[in-house]
């Protein structure tokens, strides 16, 4: 797994918790994952990884995100 | 317009507005019942859905059923067209009198930021949490008196697919005066709640922006710089320079503009839901959970994916096939019984063969439409499209396709027609239209005939590696070939046409439901009628105009294919011989490209009235092949279906746009005339171009002796 600093959300473990440290997706990407609760400081849980995406869970709502997004939404492991 | 709407004493125009999958549309739909009326906003592709509101006492209300959105930051056109009503500055629609907004009970965090946005406006506002009984069965309880107070506005919990809570609703609606109590609102940090409002003080002084919006455009400013650059002609050059020393104030701050504004509302809709709602999470894993181990799973995802297809693929093709023979074989005897009841004569030429059997050509596509909608609704309600599109998405984006892009291509392997209609399940625009432009590519139901007829007149039946037949790899390849070219063609697009960003990927998964069947049922009356209307007018004046140009003019006596050969129809065939003769064809089979325009089987009914096979029309294909096998140019004296002119039929049929009912329904999904038309011009070039090569290469590999 990446260094704690480097961390982004593909890196998250199935079933962990990660806490949001700041998005560096495009503008109306990012946007859009802060409408849907993909903001920072929120909590998102790894629900699973398949098919070159990654399934999470936030604000208990499900949220299907490609690999390259998640790639962009950098993470901090969640005590 | 607007003023009357407000002066009005009972409010006239009521808005629904709510996040995706928040149960919008069967609210609508408990709101409305059947008096809806579907149409299309002006210069847009997005839907407007409308219905009458009965009121206990009073006038009826207008129930304005806006598109889904998660904010009024609008990301999409429809999003666009929900907050430009919203805001009042759609042209088209005045600003409602009253936002009805639905709140998924089990997403509240996430539905509330909407409901946040919609309250800074002070739009007079009722809240239907909807979806309670899921809440509290997933263990989700909210005090809804609490809700109200903190929101500031009356909610009401609701039950849509059950009808519960309608009543009350309407009643709040009723009871409804004035604008929202002020709520206890949310806060930005200081230095950020200062640059706003003196930013929207300013707004309201230079530009005369009312003072709730005014705030909702300060913020919009200060966030982005792309919605700074978006506004540069609205804005007078005092205000942009004084968003640009905000901009820079802000920053040296040390505050991230991009994300105060939702972080600052997340962190009030927290406490909102702190004082309202309890959460007692059931145990262990939620049905859905469990239902999504299996669906999403890396290997029976693909497998349960793959079954429904093959279920869907199935209906449409095959138990389909049933309803549209009944039709046909209906009409069939209408006209039979109306020849024999009128005099012979023009007049009953035109009702036979023009008007009951345009009317005919229309209503044979229904029963693969409502066949497609029928899955479509059941896979959108239950949740699972989602999940469909999550699979596919990897291999759709590597064209440039959206995962859900996936059904409407399946679904035109039977026909284009409900595919193109089926795009509407996708929401980025670039992604839908060039979905639509590909779709007419696959192969559908109505190529098959011609495809059929080619291979047996002109394909030998040898066996290849012992067990793979010739006619039947012929036909694999057929279909191949307009896949193949489909996707071919939506990466090109998607690289030039339609260049967006990369396809991104983010999609909500709903929880799953038991789907409503009511509205499945009324999704499928909705587009069958929705096709009717539109497309049906188109079709049968299409009909009834080639019935004319096949008829006339008349040549007295004769046999039929002498009486097509003298008609328009017989002279635009050799008319555009010139044209066809790179491709190895002549006028007889110039024809059958224009007769075919209508449907494109009626290429072997042609064909069999050209070569006087039986009466033409009803009695197939019988010793057809044979005839076209054995035909001669009378020039040349070579046989004029060699196995070459045979494939090159094939392969423009494959990829031509020969069909009005597809361009009647471009027409209407793209609301214009633009997007049809250019699919028919680089449909036409395609199949003109490949058809070319193959006819070239065909000829060279046999020597000019195909």
């Amino acid at each position: 797994m990446a260094s704690d600093d480097h961390m982004t959300l593909i890196d998250a473990p199935v079933g962990t918790c990660v806490r949001i440290r700041h998005l560096t997706s495009r503008p109306e990407i990012a946007t859009r994952l802060r409408e849907l609760g993909f903001c920072e400081n929120a909590i998102v849980r790894c629900v699973m990884k398949g098919y070159g995406n990654i399934i999470c869970e936030v604000y208990n709502t499900r949220v299907g995100l490609d690999s390259g997004i998640a790639r962009r939404i950098h993470v901090s492991v969640s005590e | 317009m607007v003023h009357d709407a407000r002066r009005a004493p009972r409010f006239r125009l009521v808005a629904l507005i709510g996040n995706p999958n928040s149960g919008k549309t069967t609210l609508f739909n408990a709101l409305t019942g059947l008096r809806q009326r579907v149409g299309n906003y002006p210069g847009v592709t997005v839907e407007r859905k409308e219905g009458r509101l009965r009121m206990p006492e009073g006038p009826e209300a207008t129930l304005l059923d806006l598109p889904g959105t998660y904010s009024l930051t609008p990301g999409s056109p429809d999003e666009q067209i929900a907050t430009d009503i919203l805001l009042g500055t759609a042209r088209h629609t005045p600003p409602p009198d009253i936002v009805i907004c639905v709140v998924d009970a089990s997403h509240l965090e996430r539905n509330l930021f909407l409901v946040s946005q919609i309250i800074d406006h002070r739009i007079p506002t009722v809240i239907a949490l909807n979806m309670v009984d899921i809440a509290e069965r997933s263990g989700i309880r909210i005090d809804v008196r609490s809700l109200a107070r903190e929101l500031g506005v009356p909610v009401i919990p609701t039950v849509a697919s059950r009808s519960e809570g309608i009543r009350e609703l309407i009643a709040a609606l009723s009871d409804l005066r004035g604008a929202n109590a002020p709520p206890n609102g949310w806060r930005l940090p200081a230095p950020v709640e200062r640059e706003t409002d003196e930013l929207a003080g300013i707004l309201e002084d230079v530009h005369h922006i009312a003072p709730a919006h005014a705030r909702h455009e300060a913020m919009t400013l200060l966030t982005a710089e792309s919605a700074l650059l978006d506004r540069m002609d609205r804005f007078s050059p005092e205000v942009i320079a004084h968003v640009r020393r905000d901009h820079a104030k802000l920053d040296f701050l040390g505050f991230d503009r991009r994300s105060v504004f939702v972080e600052s509302r997340y962190a009030w809709i927290k406490s909102v839901c702190m004082q309202s709602v309890a959460r007692n999470p059931a145990a262990g894993m939620s049905l859905s959970d469990r239902i999504d181990a299996v669906v999403t799973h890396r290997v029976w995802g693909v497998v349960i994916f793959l079954a429904l297809m093959a279920i869907v693929f199935q209906a449409m093709f095959s138990w389909a096939q049933l309803p549209m023979d009944m039709i046909r074989e209906g009409f069939d005897w209408l006209g039979a019984r109306t020849a024999s009841a009128m005099p012979p004569g023009d007049l009953r030429d035109l009702i036979v063969h023009g008007g009951i059997a345009g009317v005919a050509a229309v209503v044979a596509f229904l029963p693969q439409i409502l066949f497609l909608f029928l899955f479509l609704g059941l896979l959108e309600d239950t949740g699972y499209m989602a999940r469909a599109a999550f699979i596919m998405g990897r291999v759709m984006s590597r064209v440039g396709l959206h995962g859900k892009s996936f059904i409407p291509l399946l679904g035109s392997f039977a026909c284009a027609i409900p595919g193109i209609m089926a795009t509407r399940t996708i929401d980025n625009p670039r992604d839908r239209l060039a979905t639509m432009l590909v779709a007419p590519l696959m192969s559908c139901s109505a190529r098959l005939p011609v495809y059929a007829l080619m291979i047996a007149a002109v394909i030998p039946p040898l066996k290849i590696l012992g067990f793979l037949s010739l006619p039947g790899l012929t036909m694999l390849s057929m279909y191949l070939l307009g896949l193949v070219m489909a996707l071919l063609m939506a990466w090109i697009f998607k690289k030039t046409l339609l260049r967006g960003g990369p396809p991104s990927f983010i999609i909500e998964l709903p929880p799953y439901t038991i789907p409503s069947l009511r509205s499945t049922l009324m999704l499928m009356w909705e587009r069958a009628w929705l096709f009717l209307k539109r497309a049906g007018t188109i079709i049968l004046g299409a009909s009834i105009l080639l019935w004319f140009l096949a008829s006339y003019p008349k040549l007295e006596g004769g046999t039929p294919s002498e009486k097509l050969n003298h008609s328009f129809v017989g002279m635009a065939g050799r008319f555009v011989e010139p044209a066809i003769r790179p491709l190895g064809f002549d006028w007889r089979i110039g024809i059958g490209l224009i007769t075919s325009l209508v449907q494109r089987e009626v290429f072997v009914s042609t064909m069999a009235t050209i070569y006087d096979v039986g009466s033409g029309e009803s009695s197939g294909a019988g010793g057809l092949p044979e005839r076209l096998r054995e035909s001669k140019n009378p020039a040349t004296g070579a046989g004029s279906f060699t196995p070459l002119t045979g494939i090159c039929i094939m392969v423009y049929y494959v990829l031509a746009m020969q069909c009005f009912s597809t361009v009647a329904v471009m027409r209407r999904e793209t609301n214009g005339w633009k997007w049809p038309l250019f699919q028919v011009a680089y449909m036409t070039a395609l199949a003109y171009g490949v058809t070319f090569i193959v006819f070239r290469i065909g000829t060279a590999i046999a020597g000019g002796g195909v």
